[in-house]
């Protein structure tokens, strides 16, 4: 990417990126990651997989406006009313669209080459099992048909009936329909006056307010000082810390520390928490780092704890 | 790295109760997170895969060229994935309009299943073709309710505006300017009370097949759910009348009211009753000797009267419950949430706040061999209850009595209960009293969210001196 600066959606006081690009630099080249929380379309019913858009933690919003990557863009403010002529070019694309799919089907359709595609991705015994169950089926609705033979069931023809239209006019009327997800590629959505390119501004304009203590302060010193020593972080809230650090991308490697922010070096620590920690970290294979901010110096002191095997 | 794809075997993660607390502490899995590139093939049916596995870190100068190419290809596998549009059928799309001013987006056209448990039917004055006002019920979703139907590709949704655009009747009968999900999500979140972390819960619970409804109804014509089985409610009115009888005197007396009330004698705290047998065994000798008040019945003093983060916000629903969404039935849970970063710990107050108004819980049952159904602690009698072998559904039976005469201990005279739960017991299979215990006879669920992490707690309200163990 050249110098185009990332747009980070903020509303409500939460930073999204909407847009998979802009989501791949920030991953590949800024080694950040955000969170998606979004559905993802196609497999909605699970948690597993999440989709666009991706939350990102405040800490990572602020470094990405603070190193000049990206700029916060209000995005409540940046959708104007289409115009007239916008609207109808939108439309007119929706019904080019539609018009598209129905060539497309049409062409199928006339083409005939059905099933072949599905049928690829089947293994053989899958293939194997469907037929065995369409013998059964065609088996059992023979032996139906014999035994019921002289009453013309008024179920088989509900189903001719339901079945009929379908068919007849499927490709007419069937087709898909689609709607956007980022709102960058509709005409009306503008963000250029709701810019803001640096985190004073974005504050001065009441979209933003990270970060705003010391306790932030110490978060967002933490994270941009691991972050800068070339670590991922994710968040660490179920593992008891404040983040997690990993050494490369947390989608091929696993994270070696879980780290605790603790927002000044006089703060104490109760020899309680330091056992928590290390029995926590042993147990999921982790180092627990604390990590004292130093407010007045700007500086970040490491410590790790590891549960020692003695006796 | 095999691309073979597994046949589909991520079940919903038991929410609550045992399990969850149990996986969350004991592996790192947590963090291994998904490997998109068992999405990759994008076959017609979606394929949910396992997870693949992670290595400890990249070489020097990020990793070797193999490592490199494995993170390229998960990383546009995952990308792909993302780019994937939002297509729906015409014949299953529904068409809604957002209304700012009102926070609701009404529904046009409702199609599908998805709009099975979601909305609710609101009257209101509408303008009709003819120019003359009516007042007429109409579908309205709720803001997160249409954020989730939008995101999820069901729900096509317009947004009211002033300027009549032209409609050409690719879009049925809707006008106004189409929204995008990104604007859905801007414009619907931080209205009508719902935050980011309350939708992102919401979310979350719909993705396992919750039906999800407020617990505070937002408006008038919001289906108000069922109550609670009034499980005990003899108990319940005296409870009130305790109630009000000790703030009152607590308001005379202070901690020491319930020591008159009971007329504790110092001078002889044991008084059996000669002709009593029953009376002479351990449990009512100890209960009589107790003279500091203890249990959940005794009011907690210090009551802050400023409004909770703490209150139920939404009420669910689990997947196979007959769900009608104009009668809802009492809540198979309540789910409060809060935002980690800010919210503190419940006090002890709010806790009991909730507590109050949560229904009692049944005894957990004794272990099954193979349970049928991993299920979160609910009011409901264990629903898998049928396929439990009939030996431990007959003791679940003969719990019950003992099991509400243990909740009468605190406030009737004891002599009472000693006797009457002396035939229960006779044929009945004891309960694990640190089950008992485990799970309380109240429970509540809090949903924390931490920049987009949830994390879901239950509280359980439970007391030592009540229960199978007297």
């Amino acid at each position: 990417m050249d110098s185009r600066k990332i747009p980070i959606r903020v509303a409500n006081g939460r930073a999204y990126i909407w847009d998979v690009d802009d989501l791949q630099t920030i991953r590949s080249e800024h080694r950040l990651c955000g969170l998606l929380v979004g559905t993802l379309p196609h497999l909605s019913q699970q948690n597993l997989f999440l989709g666009i858009p991706s939350q990102l933690m405040p800490e990572e919003a602020a470094l990405l406006v603070e190193k000049e990557y990206a700029v916060f863009v209000d995005d409540a403010s940046a959708y104007r009313g289409a115009t007239l002529s916008e609207f109808n070019a939108w439309n007119a694309e929706q019904r080019e669209y539609i018009k598209h799919q129905q060539l497309v089907l049409e062409q199928e359709h006339a083409n005939k080459k059905p099933p072949e595609v599905a049928q690829k991705v089947m293994s053989e015994e899958a293939i194997r099992k469907r037929k065995e169950r369409e013998m059964k089926r065609q088996k059992k609705a023979a032996e139906l048909q014999e035994t019921e033979a002289e009453v013309p069931n008024a179920n088989e023809e509900k189903v001719v009936e339901a079945e009929a239209p379908e068919s007849s006019n499927a490709f007419p009327t069937t087709y898909n329909i689609s709607i956007a997800a980022p709102s960058s590629s509709v005409p009306w959505y503008d963000p250029s006056n709701s810019t803001y390119s640096s985190i004073s501004s974005a504050k001065a304009a009441g979209i933003w307010d990270f970060p705003s203590d010391l306790q932030d302060r110490a978060r967002y010193g933490v994270f941009k000082d691991l972050w800068e020593q070339g670590y991922f972080m994710g968040g660490g809230i179920r593992f008891g810390g404040d983040y997690l650090v990993y050494p490369g991308d947390p989608l091929r490697y696993h994270s070696h520390f879980c780290a605790t922010v603790i927002s000044s070096p006089t703060q104490r620590i109760q020899p309680m928490e330091i056992v928590a920690h290390g029995r926590l970290g042993t147990a999921t294979k982790k180092t627990h780092l604390f990590c004292t901010w130093d407010d007045e110096k700007g500086t970040v002191d490491y410590l790790s704890i590891e549960w020692a095997g003695f006796g | 790295m095999d691309d073979n794809l597994e046949q589909p075997n991520a079940e919903a993660k038991p929410l609550l109760g045992n399990e969850a607390e149990e996986e969350d502490q004991s592996s790192g899995d947590d963090d291994e997170g998904p490997d998109w590139t068992k999405l990759m093939p994008a076959s017609s049916r979606p394929i949910i895969p396992k997870r693949g596995d992670k290595e400890f870190e990249p070489l020097k100068q990020g990793g070797s060229g193999l490592q490199q190419h494995i993170l390229l290809r998960s990383r546009n596998a995952m990308f792909e994935a993302l780019r994937a549009t939002r297509t729906i059928s015409n014949k299953t799309v529904s068409y809604g309009t957002w209304h700012p001013t009102l926070a609701r987006v009404s529904v046009a056209v409702p199609r599908g299943t998805s709009m099975n448990n979601v909305g609710h039917t609101v009257p209101r004055e509408m303008v009709m073709p003819d120019g003359t006002m009516k007042t007429q019920k109409r579908l309205e979703l709720l803001p997160e309710e249409g954020v989730y139907l939008i995101e999820r590709g069901s729900l096509m949704c317009w947004k009211e505006y002033t300027i009549e655009y032209p409609n050409d009747g690719t879009f049925e009968s809707v006008t106004g300017i189409p929204m995008t999900v990104q604007q859905a999500y801007t414009e619907m979140i931080g209205t009508e009370d719902l935050t980011m972390d309350r939708y992102q819960v919401y979310a979350y619970l719909k993705r396992l097949g919750y039906s999800v409804t407020r617990s505070k109804p937002p408006n008038a014509f919001y289906p108000v759910a069922g109550l609670y089985p009034p499980s005990m409610s003899a108990l319940s009115s005296s409870y009130i009348l305790q109630r009000i009888f000790s703030t009152f005197s607590s308001w005379i007396s202070g901690i020491f009211s319930p020591l008159f009330s009971r007329a504790f004698d110092w001078w002889r705290p044991l008084r059996i009753n000669r002709w009593l047998r029953s009376e002479k065994n351990h449990s009512f000798m100890f209960r009589s000797l107790r003279f500091i008040p203890s249990g959940h019945k005794v009011p907690i003093h210090s009551h802050t009267e400023t409004t909770s983060p703490y209150e139920p916000f939404f009420n669910l629903y689990k997947p196979p419950t007959p769900f009608k969404k104009s009668a809802p039935p009492p809540p198979d849970y309540q789910m409060v949430v809060v935002n980690a970063r800010t919210t503190p710990m419940p006090s002890l107050s709010e806790l009991t706040a909730i507590y109050d108004n949560a229904p009692e819980l049944p005894l957990p049952l004794p272990r099954v061999r193979n349970p049928s159904q991993i299920q979160g602690v609910s009011y409901k009698k264990n629903a898998a209850g049928a396929n439990i072998p009939l030996e431990s559904r007959t003791t679940k039976e003969t719990i019950t009595p003992s099991m509400t005469i243990g909740a009468a201990n605190g406030l009737m005279p004891s002599w009472f209960s000693s006797r009457t739960s002396a035939p229960s017991k006779q044929n009945e299979r004891r309960v694990n009293p640190f089950a008992v215990l485990r799970q309380g006879t109240k429970t509540a669920i809090v949903a924390t969210v931490d920049a987009g992490t949830i994390n879901i707690f239950r509280f359980a309200q439970g007391a030592f001196e009540t229960g199978p163990w007297y």
